[in-house]
């Protein structure tokens, strides 16, 4: 059974004040102007407007924005999202798009086009084929690398597009714009646009979720889930898959319930005789309502971490009892439970650089696919058998791709490769994607998206389909304008992957 | 092709094979340079805005009003009163009660000094808000490693300093946008502290985010976005335009062609030129070849003082790396033995000699040598390390000791300033698509073609083109249409929540009209007239019946007014997050007065939360706090502190269950709660009344009602009940009740400063 369905309605709350105000409607309001649209909402004006396009009330020109859930712009499969956010940029060459014409120049000098596009245009080497051998895998037969032997299983259940294009050779822009439709920071991010379009369907939990690497934060850190110029209610919450969830979600000493009892009603009796002072400010009430729902939080989110509670085979499948595995596996169970619980978007990222394979690549990739390879099949293989996929759309990508060229350094140790930008290989499973299918392709050395090519805006106006939303509507209106995740750029649902 | 090194160094790409064919062509038909008729295309007036256009009320000089005549004459303090009235009673309604003079003491205050009345720093206050609208920032952010500007906080100080002495805000304006061009910087032999002023304040406009200080990341694109954050800050600050729109097409709702945005831009061309660029860091990490945009300009004071602090450090470091070359030199002779081992006995001999006789003192014989047989003559410090593996260890244990050492340093004292680079700027174009790649039609530096009325001519002086000075000189006219009803409106904002103009950054068609347009132009006109004195704008509005009203909520005045749009009452306010560390810090008694100089370092607690590093003199204030990108204080970040990117000129407030964590949980609330409730012990005792009146009078501005004192004794004596037993359970060391009763008012403490009422502005 989906904790979807079960989420308690038993709350003080509801009986107290002239109102009739659930959780969910104080969970994390948002106020733009000081009251006016608060008081809008508490006097029961209908908060959702006809207009699918703008799914927030609007009064004399201001809104409220909160995480409640709401309708899509049409209806859709995928309800929720996991993104396995693969920082560092991934080799296409040697993971998901095999290029035998590489052999034929192996060592050859590249053209002058290809090294146009270098970071590091000191360090250029010659044409470099991939080490690792390729099979065919399921029924549909994609191919993919020895690297990959969980996913291979999987292949199935997953779109792989091999054209997949970005802007920018460096990490930080393109991470920026992979996670918020332009090269530069202060856009909001996409799981911002997902959770500002659809709200939540647990008020218990944050709506955003990011799983970041205990190991330490991913380049552009904490950037890559702001929510720009959005509300801030809109932006990612960092839990933390070791230790507490999140930061102060009890005290450094932990004292007995009875004292901390006794310090929270203090505090409740002080506000609520402010609030009585203060009829007419809905702000007083969400603010209170914070204050329990945080209280209640210090369990929501410690159970919903919580991976003793799952059989020692699941354990098992994510690779949660081998050294190599646990840290991602943990973080993709915890992605599991929390999108059972009905958490609309899950990001997980990945210790500093490790797909940044610069130098030593053989052994830098067997890493870095030994640590999610297994784990990230897990997911899927988990979330297939508990009827999860069909309703979440899984994500797996990086930034950019490498280059089919070697990067040489110093002279010493073995060769790398540097960023690609202008062709890589991502993949998608679940929520209404297509399963056991190949999209696109790069030209025959594996550079250049050639065939089928998807932008990242392409790549953002799909995931927003799948969720049931219009690119082109959901909009947020900043300065007077109406503002995109894909901006002004011409972007196209990419319809051939779509079940 | 250019050698790859090179490239490297200029952070220049490879030129494509079609870019390629194209020069072989221009080579091939005699490489003559395009003929650079740069007015030919620049009409006085664009023909893509019209006379029509230009009739949009914010583009039109504010007109003076007269001052309309009310019913309720009583309550008219002020002519903003009247303006207000007028409007209320078209409504039937009229201003609320008068606050209480406490509740309006503590609004007072908060506002304009941000801290509970105390001590008066009006300065560090409002700066913050004129900071926030040049995105002030002591970092670059854009890439990771988020490099810190060891010399942003001279700006922030004329900010402060500025702000302080009222300094009026069309010379405030001048200064930051030109003042280079208001010194002969160039011939400067003895700094005095009027220059280093007028230099500091370009610091406006070398705020945004700036990643071109590292080679991959300094490509001409990339510079053109810097200049296009500059130009955000400009006119989303100052002029209240979305120009941005204009960088890639037409503006879709303005009358602002392309063309008008890069003329705006080319204004800046002389001193941030994409073409001839400057680092933004001031020590060029990456070794790029360009200069560093920073002005070796500081008293000698500075210098002297800075100098002395260095100078041990600097002897320390010497020392270090002496002491390694000393081991590594038997080493060095060594390998060097064993490479020449290869090489016929004559040429060994003369190359012994080569290396051991210093550059300068070479034969013109032995400098041949010594590049002929560079490779082997050469003995890096790694080829040490691959040979001797303890030496390798002694190479990475001095070189920690040394880099350490560095950090310690006091960075060079710098302006980080605008200025003006001299001689001939390059030409610049209209980018079509807003792309650095595909430069259109030349165009002239200008400003916007439908405010262009009275623009002064740039006038070149002290070898620097006037462009920004012309730019200034035109914006602080007196009936400029919008420099004034922009400033007026943001400081209408901070006192009432709200802007006339609600759209503070936007006062075109798309942006939200003016509820109150008399007014505007009134206060627009009145702050000229006064000679743009900023006090003299919060001294009319603090002084207005309007700021003095209570915030009560009336149901039947609601129903009128249910936006609070006529200012039927005042509006309750949330602290924002400055105002609120900065309280918290000033309440519990712990609070750092200390004034300018360079920001306090922030660290990591070990719960995750960046805090700020304090003193034996406590904490200083929030604007004195290092303000890098990556490491914003957690507890302001809680609420809703803006990243700077490229500004913000509007906060967004939020109420996250985050927040009550960080006021519940946190190490650094509890922390201070213990030692207010510390002092109050020491004051009073175990006087509890009195303990919890001046606990009441600290945080809240007033004393506690019966009713609240009671509540607050019955929860004292639970959690002395609560922390007895706890203490009781523990092997805790302290003398048990005392420590009950501190522990218990820390209880008191620390619910008042998270409680709604300390909280919120009445």
């Amino acid at each position: 059974m989906s904790l979807r369905q079960t989420m308690p309605e038993n709350d003080k709350l509801l009986q107290k004040g002239p109102l009739t105000l659930s959780r969910r409607d104080f969970f994390s309001r948002f106020g733009d102007g000081l009251h006016g649209a608060a008081l809008a909402w508490l006097l029961g004006s209908d908060l959702f407007s006809a207009n699918p396009s703008l799914a927030f009330s609007s009064e004399e020109g201001r809104a409220v924005y909160d995480l409640k859930s709401r309708s899509p712009h049409f209806s859709a499969k995928a309800k929720s999202v996991i993104q396995l956010f693969m920082n560092g940029g991934p080799s296409q060459v040697d993971l998901f798009d095999p290029k035998p014409t590489l052999n034929k120049f192996a060592g050859s000098a590249p053209s002058r086009d290809i090294v146009n596009e270098i970071e590091f245009a000191n360090e250029v080497g010659s044409l470099l084929p991939s080490s690792f051998k390729y099979s065919k895998h399921g029924k549909s037969g994609i191919e993919v690398s020895e690297l990959m032997p969980y996913l291979a299983d999987c292949v199935d259940d997953i779109t792989l597009i091999r054209s997949m294009y970005g802007e920018h050779f460096n990490h930080e822009p393109a991470l920026y714009l992979m996670h918020s439709g332009r090269t530069l920071p202060g856009r909001p991010s996409l799981g911002s646009w997902v959770i500002y379009g659809l709200g939540s369907e647990n008020q218990n939990l944050p709506a955003y979720i990011v799983l970041d690497d205990p190991k330490g934060l991913p380049i552009n850190s904490i950037q890559n889930w702001q929510s720009g110029w959005l509300p801030p209610v809109y932006q990612g919450t960092r839990f933390r898959s070791e230790g507490l969830p999140l930061l102060n979600l009890k005290p450094r000493e932990e004292l007995p319930a009875p004292l901390v009892e006794a310090q929270r009603a203090l505090l409740q009796r002080m506000d609520e005789s402010h609030r009585q002072k203060h009829p007419g400010q809905p702000d007083l009430d969400a603010r209170i309502a914070n204050y329990e729902l945080a209280a209640r939080m210090q369990i929501t989110a410690t159970d919903a971490l919580d991976l003793s509670q799952e059989s020692e085979q699941t354990k098992e499948m994510y690779g949660l009892n081998q050294e190599i595995t646990a840290s991602y596996g943990r973080r993709c169970l915890m992605a599991r439970r929390l999108v059972e619980r009905g958490v609309r978007f899950v990001q997980i990222f990945i210790e500093g650089q490790i797909w940044d394979a610069h130098s030593d690549l053989e052994n830098s990739l067997r890493y870095s696919c030994g640590k999610t390879d297994k784990p990230a099949a897990a997911l899927l293989k988990d979330l297939k058998q508990r009827g999860l996929l069909g309703s979440t759309l899984v994500i797996w990508g990086g930034e950019f791709g490498r280059m089919p060229l070697s990067q040489v350094r110093d002279n010493t140790g073995s060769a790398g490769r540097d960023h690609n930008p202008s062709g890589f290989s991502i993949w998608m499973a679940g929520g209404g994607v297509k399963g056991g299918m190949v999209l696109g392709a790069t030209d025959d050395l594996g550079h250049k998206a050639v065939e089928s090519r998807v932008s990242v805006h392409d790549f953002h106006a799909t995931i927003l389909h799948l969720l049931g939303m219009n690119y082109r509507d959901l909009v947020y209106q900043r300065h007077g304008l109406n503002e995109r995740l894909t901006d002004q750029f011409p972007a196209r649902v990419v319809s051939e992957m779509l079940a | 092709m250019p050698p790859p090194k090179l490239l490297y160094e200029y952070a220049v790409r490879p030129p494509t094979t079609t870019e390629v064919e194209t020069l072989r062509k221009w080579i091939a038909a005699g490489a003559n340079p395009a003929p650079l008729d740069l007015a030919a295309r620049d009409e006085a007036s664009d023909p893509l805005v019209s006379d029509s256009a230009r009739q949009f009320w914010s583009f039109q000089p504010p007109k003076r009003p007269e001052i309309p005549q009310v019913q309720h004459q009583d309550q008219v303090r002020n002519p903003v009163d009247a303006f207000l009235l007028q409007k209320l009673e078209a409504k039937n309604l009229s201003f609320s009660t008068q606050a209480e003079r406490l509740t309006l003491m503590r609004r007072c205050y908060l506002d304009l000094i941000g801290i509970p009345p105390e001590p008066a720093h009006y300065g560090e206050r409002w700066a913050q808000f004129w900071l926030n609208a040049a995105g002030y920032s002591d970092s670059e952010g854009l890439i990771d490693e988020d490099l810190i500007r060891p010399n942003a906080w001279r700006y922030r100080d004329y900010v402060i300093r500025s702000l302080n002495n009222d300094k009026p805000y069309d010379r405030f304006l001048t200064e930051q946008i030109a003042g280079d061009e208001l010194v002969d910087f160039k011939k400067v032999k003895q700094a005095t502290p009027e220059i280093i002023d007028k230099l500091a304040a370009t610091g406006f406009l070398r705020m945004v985010p700036d990643g071109t200080y590292s080679t991959g990341n300094a490509s001409v694109p990339e510079r053109f976005n810097v200049v296009a954050d500059e130009i955000e800050v400009l006119s989303s600050s100052v002029l209240g335009l979305t120009m941005g729109c204009a960088r890639c097409h037409d503006h879709k709702y303005d009358p602002i062609p392309q063309r008008d945005y890069y003329r705006l831009s080319a204004i800046l061309q002389t001193a941030y030129d994409p073409y001839d660029w400057m680092t933004p860091a001031w020590n060029n990490p990456y070794d790029l070849k360009f200069p560093t945009r920073h002005l070796d300009i500081a008293l000698d004071s500075e210098r002297e003082a800075a100098a002395r602090f260095n100078a041990p450090i600097e002897a320390e470091i010497k020392q270090l790396e002496a002491s390694a070359k000393e081991k590594a030199k038997p080493l060095r002779e060594k390998v060097l033995d064993e490479r020449l081992a290869a090489l016929p006995q004559s040429v060994r001999d003369d190359l012994k000699i080569v290396a051991s006789t210093a550059d300068e003192k070479r034969s013109e014989l032995q400098k041949y040598l010594a590049e002929k047989f560079q490779e082997t003559l050469k003995i890096t410090n790694e080829d040490l390390a691959k040979r001797f593996p303890d030496f390798k260890l002694e190479v990475e244990n001095s070189k920690k000791g040394t880099d350490g050492l560095k950090k310690k340093l006091q960075p060079k004292p710098q302006i980080r300033a605008l200025f003006d680079m001299g001689g001939e700027p390059s030409a610049a174009y209209l980018l079509r698509r807003g792309n650095a790649q595909t430069p259109g039609e030349l165009v002239q530096p200008g400003v916007p073609s439908v405010l262009k009325a009275g623009l002064i001519t740039p006038k070149s002086n002290h070898e620097s083109s006037g462009r920004r000075l012309a730019l200034a000189r035109w914006l602080v006219q007196p009936n400029h249409p919008l420099t004034a009803r922009v400033m007026v409106n943001r400081i209408w904002m901070h006192h009432f929540g709200k802007g006339l103009v609600a759209s503070p950054s936007n006062f075109g068609r798309t942006g939200v009209p003016p509820s109150h347009p008399e007014l505007l132009d009134w206060l627009a006109t009145e702050f000229v007239q006064r000679s743009w004195s900023m006090k003299a704008m919060h001294r009319l509005m603090m002084t207005s019946t309007a700021y003095r009203q209570s915030s009560r909520f009336d149901p039947a005045v609601h129903q009128a007014d249910p936006d609070n749009l006529f200012l039927s009452r005042m509006p309750l306010r949330r602290m924002d997050a400055e105002a609120l560390y900065d309280s918290v810090l000033e309440i519990s008694g712990r609070l750092d007065l200390t004034q300018y100089g360079p920001p306090t370092d922030v660290e990591v607690n070990p719960e995750g939360e960046v805090i700020a590093k304090g003193s034996n003199k406590g904490w200083r204030r929030s604007i004195y706090v290092l303000q890098r990108r990556k490491t914003p204080v957690t507890m302001m970040e809680v609420f809703d502190l803006p990243p700077m990117a490229p500004n913000c000129i509007e906060r967004r407030q939020s109420t996250v269950p985050t927040q009550a964590l960080q006021m519940m949980n946190s190490e650094v609330l509890r922390e201070h709660s213990r030692y207010l409730s510390g002092r109050l012990i020491d004051e009073f005792a175990e006087d509890r009344d009195k303990q919890i009146e001046r606990l009441y009078f600290r945080a809240l501005s007033r004393r506690p009602t019966p009713e609240e004192t009671k509540v607050a004794k019955e929860g004292l004596l639970e959690l002395e009940k609560q922390w007895g037993s706890h203490l009781g359970n523990t092997k805790h060391e302290a003398p048990k009740l005392p420590t009950a009763r501190w522990f218990a008012l820390a209880g008191l403490c620390q619910s008042v400063l998270s409680s709604a009422d300390f909280l919120y502005i009445d």
